[in-house]
C-alpha cells in the first residue's frame, strides 16, 4: 500500500464523514440528505478510515504504520476542510 | 496599584496554586512513583512521565475550580495519598 | 459545571464564571505569556525535520551522495584520524553518515580538561576520515538545538525556558479543547466569516486538524528533557552512581569507559567489528560507534544501531572486545516504561520517517506554527475592535502587537538571513559558523526594531515581502556563489538540493501570499460604540462556538 493509495482512502474516508454533516449538505446541495443516506454515509466514512489504518500497519508494521496514518489523516483532514471552504468562497453567494 | 493586587488576590492564589502547586504535586507524583511494585528503574521512568500529565491536569484544575480556595483544596487532597506513597521512598525503606 | 449564578461571585472573577469560560481565559493567558518563544520553538523545530538536508545544503563543496558510505569503512577511517589527533583519549565517539547527512562527526573526551570542556567534536569527510575542509558551519544543527537549547545562554538555562512554554502549551492544548464545545463535530462545519471570526476559524481548524500531533509533540518535548525538569524520583531512588546507571542505561546507548589497564595492545581493526553489526541490522544501519579506551588492553567498542525500521530511541548496540573483536553483550531490549520514554522520544525527532512521513511531519508541524501565530494575531485583532482610541492602543497592546510582528513576521527573515550569510560570508573568516549565527540575530533584532518604528501593517507587509524576497532569491544566489545551480541539481537528480530549494520556493510564495492579504486587507469601518456591553461577543461564546 503505498502513501498515495493511503492518502487517498483516508481522503475518501473524511469526504464520506463530512458529506454526512447537515452543515456540508446544505452547503453543497442547497438541503439535507435522507437520514438512509447519512447513515451509510457515515458508517462508509468510519470504515474506510479503519480500512486505511489496517493497510498502514499491514504495510508498515505497528509502529511505523500507526505514524503514517496518523500524519495521512491529519492531512486529508485538513485537504478536505479546505477543499469545503474553498468551494464556499468560490461558489456565487445566495 | 496596591488595592488592585489585594483585588485580585484570589486569582494570584490561583496563579501561585497552578504554577507552584502543580509543579509540587508533580513532582510528588514523581517520588510516590518509585513506590510501585516494578523494578526501580523503571518506576522512576513511570512517575516521570506521568508528571507532566499531572501538572497540566493539576493547572486545569485549579482554574476550573469554583472558588481559589477549592482549587488548593484539590490540591492538598490530591497530594495526601501521594505523600503517603513518597514518604517510605524518601526514608529509603525497602529496596 | 454550569454558570453558578447562586454562588456569591469572587472578587476577581466576573460573576458566573462558568467552567467554558475560566478555561477560555487561561487558554489565552497561556498562550499569549509564551507565545512568542513557542512560536520561534515551533518554526525551528518544524524546519529541524529538515536538519541534515539544511546541513547538505550549507556545505556545498562536499558533493552529492546518492548511496551513504559503508559504515565499517568510514568509521575505520575516523577511527584512523582519531588515532592522531586525540590518541591520549579515554574514549572516541564516531557518528556516522546516513541516507540524509553526508558528514561524519565525532566527539572524544579530552583528558586534560574536566566538566563542560572535557569534550570536544569535529566533523569529518566520511572519504577520506579527515577533518572536513569545507565552510565552517553549523549547518542545521543550529535551528535544531536553537529549537531547545535557545542561544546566548547556557543550555540549562535555554532548556528551562523551553521547557516553561512546553508546560504552558499542554495547559493552553487541554484548555483549548476543553472551551470547544463540540471540537471534532465543529471541524467540519467551520466556515470562513470575515474580520475577528476568519482569524478564529483559521486558529481553530489549524488547531483541530492537527490535535494528535500538537499533543504528542508536546507532550513528548517534555518528555525528552524529563530527568531535567522532575528530578526528584530519581533523586530519591538512587543513591549512587552506580544505582544511577541502571536507568540510564535503559535510555542511552552510552557505555561508560572503564578502567583502563594501563597496558598498551593493538585494537582490532574497526570495520571488521561494524561489519558483524552491519549483519545484524543492515548496511547502512549502523548510528555511532565508539571506542572505550582505544589502543589498551581493556578497549571496548560500542556499536549504536540506527534509526530506521523502528519507532524508538531505546538503546540497542553491540558490545565488543577492542583487542580480540569478539561480541562481549547485545543489548536490545528495555523495560517498557523505558521503551514508552524511548517511542515517544522518536516520535518527538521523527528520524525514522522515510521521506513521504517526513513531508507529513513537517507540513503538520508547520501548521501547529501557523496555528500559534494565528493565536497571537487573534488578540490583537479582538482587541483592536475594542480600543477606545485606535490610534492611541495602551501599552500591553502595542507591546504584543509589536512583538507579533517581529516574532511572527520577523523570525523568518531572520532565518533566510542565516542562510545567506551561509553563502555569503568569506571562508577563512575566524569564527564563521558563529558568525552566521550571529548574523541571524542581528537581524532579527533589525525586525525587531523595524516593527517597532514602523506603523503596523506597513512592518507586517514589509517584512513579509522581505522574507519572501530573500528565500525567492536564495537559488539565485546559490548559484552565482556556488557550482550547485539548481538547474544542474535537478538534471543530476541531486534531490537534496534541488528539493531544498524548491521548498525555500514554496516557503517564499507562502510568505508572498501573506503579504499580499496582508496589503489588501481593509479593516472594517468601527462600529459605533454605543452599543451596551451585553451585544458584544462573551470571550466564551467566541471561541466555544464553532459555528
Amino acid at each position: 500500500m503505498t502513501h498515495l493509495a493511503l492518502f487517498m482512502l483516508c481522503l475518501a474516508g473524511f469526504a464520506a464523514l463530512a458529506l454526512g454533516m447537515e452543515r456540508t449538505q446544505e452547503d453543497l446541495f442547497g438541503r439535507a440528505l435522507t437520514s438512509a443516506t447519512v447513515r451509510r454515509l457515515r458508517v462508509a466514512g468510519w470504515v474506510v478510515l479503519l480500512a486505511a489504518l489496517a493497510c498502514a500497519v499491514r504495510a508498515q508494521g505497528w509502529s511505523l504504520g500507526l505514524v503514517s496514518y496518523s500524519g495521512h489523516t491529519s492531512l486529508a483532514a485538513g485537504v478536505v476542510f479546505g477543499a469545503l471552504v474553498l468551494y464556499g468562497r468560490l461558489k456565487p453567494s445566495r | 496599584m496596591l488595592a488592585k493586587a489585594w483585588a485580585r488576590r484570589p486569582v494570584i492564589s490561583r496563579i501561585v496554586a497552578a504554577i507552584f502547586g502543580g509543579y509540587a504535586l508533580a513532582a510528588l507524583t514523581s517520588v510516590a512513583a518509585v513506590s510501585l511494585p516494578m523494578a526501580k528503574p523503571e518506576a522512576v521512568l513511570t512517575g516521570l512521565q506521568l508528571s507532566f500529565l499531572v501538572y497540566a491536569l493539576a493547572v486545569i484544575w485549579v482554574f476550573g475550580a469554583r472558588t481559589a480556595k477549592r482549587a488548593w483544596a484539590g490540591l492538598v487532597l490530591a497530594a495526601a495519598p501521594l505523600l503517603l506513597a513518597a514518604f517510605p521512598v524518601w526514608l529509603g525503606a525497602g529496596a | 459545571m454550569s454558570a453558578g449564578k447562586a454562588e456569591p461571585a469572587e472578587p476577581g472573577l466576573p460573576k458566573g464564571q462558568g467552567i467554558r469560560q475560566s478555561m477560555s481565559d487561561l487558554h489565552i493567558w497561556a498562550g499569549l505569556l509564551v507565545g512568542w518563544i513557542l512560536y520561534a520553538m515551533f518554526l525551528t523545530g518544524t524546519v529541524s525535520y529538515f536538519r541534515d538536508e539544511t546541513s547538505q545544503w550549507m556545505r556545498p563543496e562536499l558533493p552529492a551522495q546518492h548511496q551513504p558510505p559503508d559504515s565499517a569503512e568510514v568509521a575505520e577511517r575516523v577511527a584512523a584520524t582519531l588515532a592522531t589527533v586525540a590518541a591520549a583519549s579515554s574514549q572516541w565517539s564516531i557518528g556516522l553518515p546516513t541516507e540524509r547527512s553526508n558528514i561524519a562527526s565525532a566527539f572524544w573526551r579530552n583528558p586534560q580538561a574536566q566538566g563542560r570542556r572535557a569534550f570536544q567534536s569535529g566533523t569529518f569527510d566520511p572519504a577520506t576520515g579527515q577533518a572536513l575542509q569545507v565552510r565552517e558551519t553549523k549547518g542545521g544543527d543550529f535551528f535544531f538545538r536553537f529549537h531547545f537549547d535557545l542561544h546566548y545562554m547556557s543550555p540549562l538555562w535555554g532548556r528551562w525556558i523551553a521547557g516553561f512554554c512546553a508546560m504552558f502549551m499542554l495547559v493552553a492544548i487541554i484548555s483549548g479543547v476543553i472551551t470547544h464545545k463540540k471540537i471534532f463535530i465543529d471541524f467540519f462545519t467551520f466556515r470562513w466569516g470575515k474580520g475577528q471570526r476568519s482569524w478564529l476559524d483559521a486558529h481553530n481548524m489549524l488547531s483541530v486538524f492537527g490535535l494528535p500531533f500538537h499533543f504528542m509533540i508536546t507532550y513528548s518535548g517534555l518528555v525528552t528533557l524529563m530527568l531535567m525538569y522532575m528530578p526528584w524520583g530519581s533523586d530519591a531512588a538512587f543513591k549512587t552512581p552506580v544505582e544511577r546507571q541502571a536507568m540510564t542505561s535503559q535510555m542511552s546507548a552510552f557505555v561508560p569507559a572503564g578502567k583502563p589497564t594501563g597496558t598498551k595492545a593493538p585494537m582490532v581493526p574497526v570495520a571488521d567489528v561494524v561489519r558483524q553489526a552491519q549483519e545484524r541490522w543492515g548496511r547502512d544501519n549502523i548510528e555511532r560507534v565508539t571506542i572505550n579506551n582505544p589502543g589498551d588492553a581493556a578497549a571496548r567498542i560500542v556499536v549504536v544501531r540506527g534509526e530506521a525500521g523502528r519507532v524508538s530511541v531505546s538503546p540497542q548496540y553491540l558490545l565488543f572486545d577492542g583487542v580480540t573483536g569478539k561480541l562481549v553483550e547485545a543489548k536490545d531490549k528495555v523495560g517498557p516504561a523505558a521503551e514508552t520514554r524511548g517511542v515517544l522520544y522518536a516520535l518527538h525527532l521523527g528520524r525514522f520517517a522515510d521521506t513521504v512521513t517526513r513531508w507529513l511531519y513537517f507540513l503538520v508541524s508547520l501548521a501547529g506554527t501557523a496555528m500559534v501565530g494565528t493565536g497571537l494575531v487573534m488578540w490583537t485583532v479582538k482587541r483592536r475592535a475594542r480600543l477606545p482610541d485606535p490610534d492611541k492602543p495602551y501599552f500591553g497592546f502595542r507591546l504584543v502587537e509589536r512583538l507579533n510582528i517581529a516574532s511572527i513576521a520577523g523570525l523568518p527573515v531572520a532565518m533566510a538571513a542565516f542562510l545567506w550569510s551561509n553563502r555569503l560570508l568569506p571562508q577563512g573568516l575566524a569564527q564563521r559558523a558563529e558568525w552566521e549565527i550571529h548574523l541571524f540575530f542581528i537581524v532579527w533584532a533589525l525586525m525587531l526594531a523595524h516593527a517597532v518604528l514602523r506603523p503596523a501593517r506597513r512592518a507586517w507587509v514589509e517584512q513579509l515581502t522581505l522574507g519572501a524576497a530573500l528565500l525567492v532569491l536564495l537559488p539565485v544566489l546559490n548559484a552565482i556563489t556556488t557550482q550547485r545551480p539548481l538547474w544542474r541539481s535537478i538534471a543530476e537528480g541531486d534531490w537534496v538540493f534541488a528539493g531544498y530549494e524548491l521548498g525555500l520556493w514554496a516557503l517564499a510564495a507562502l510568505l508572498a501570499t501573506l503579504a499580499v492579504r496582508t496589503a489588501r486587507h481593509r479593516p472594517r469601518a468601527r462600529p459605533v460604540r454605543k452599543t451596551a456591553p451585553a451585544a458584544q461577543p462573551s470571550a466564551a461564546a467566541a471561541v466555544g462556538e464553532g459555528a
